[in-house]
């Protein structure tokens, strides 16, 4: 079971209380949240914020591609994952991606947690420009995606 | 043909809107389409070096929001977006 959104800051907010509702029941044993922040150091920057940017259709589309992976690759059964991640502009220690995953055992929902946001990472079309103090922004170097 | 290419990423500072227009011939390629982009940017960007890294680098992506490798031929007047280098998290 996969929930994924991407969330424009502009006209709402992300909130782990929408996680906790998703992946709550009673048939999972292990819940685990992964919250990713906009920290204030980056290369030896100082960061004030960052603007996230997405490719919304394609995001949705690689979330779906890599839960389904993951299902096939660790064959679990009862899974709830919760996938969203923001684009727009964060400030210091907003939240810019939350993945809740519950299971029925804490193994196999560190795994599940893991995996996805490493292919996130890999694959998902999401960019960010950094802001600091006194100098200009720049949007950070990436990983080319792979045609197939 | 006219080829609207959607701006994401590093490649939004080519224009200020978030797209830039390109006139095609019929049954051009990627390849075709990531050649105007960087003519676009000798002629804009005085061959912006690092601009033309990006472009070298992208990927690009269909109207239908499949990835598609240099080959794809573009039969049809189109969006298609270009895909810098990503990064998210």
């Amino acid at each position: 079971m996969l929930y994924a959104k991407v969330v424009d800051v502009s006209k709402e907010k992300i909130d782990i209380a929408k996680a906790q509702k998703f992946i709550v029941s009673s048939k999972y044993g292990a819940s685990i949240y992964f919250v990713g922040t906009v920290r204030d150091q980056n290369n030896n920057k100082k960061v004030t914020g960052i603007t996230y940017d997405s490719h919304d259709a394609l995001v949705i589309k690689s979330f779906e591609e890599i839960y389904q992976e993951a299902e096939t690759k660790f064959k679990f059964e009862n899974i709830a994952v919760f996938i969203e991640h923001i684009k727009g502009y964060a400030a210091l220690g907003d939240t810019s991606i939350i993945i809740a995953v519950a299971c029925k055992h804490r193994t196999q929902a560190y795994e599940f947690s893991r995996y996805i946001i490493e292919e996130i990472k890999k694959r998902t079309p999401i960019w960010k420009k950094e802001h600091y103090i006194d100098e200009e922004s720049v949007w950070l170097k990436g990983n080319p995606i792979k045609t197939r | 043909m006219k080829i609207k290419l959607e701006l994401f990423g590093a490649s939004r500072d080519f224009s200020k809107k978030d797209y830039l227009e390109f006139n095609l011939k019929e049954k051009s390629s990627i390849k075709d389409l990531r050649q105007k982009i960087l003519n676009f940017v000798d002629s804009n960007f005085k061959g912006n070096e690092n601009y033309k890294k990006l472009v070298l680098s992208s990927t690009f992506c269909s109207e239908k929001n499949n990835i598609v490798s240099d080959n794809y031929k573009i039969t049809e007047q189109q969006k298609i977006g270009i895909i810098p280098p990503i990064g998210g998290g």
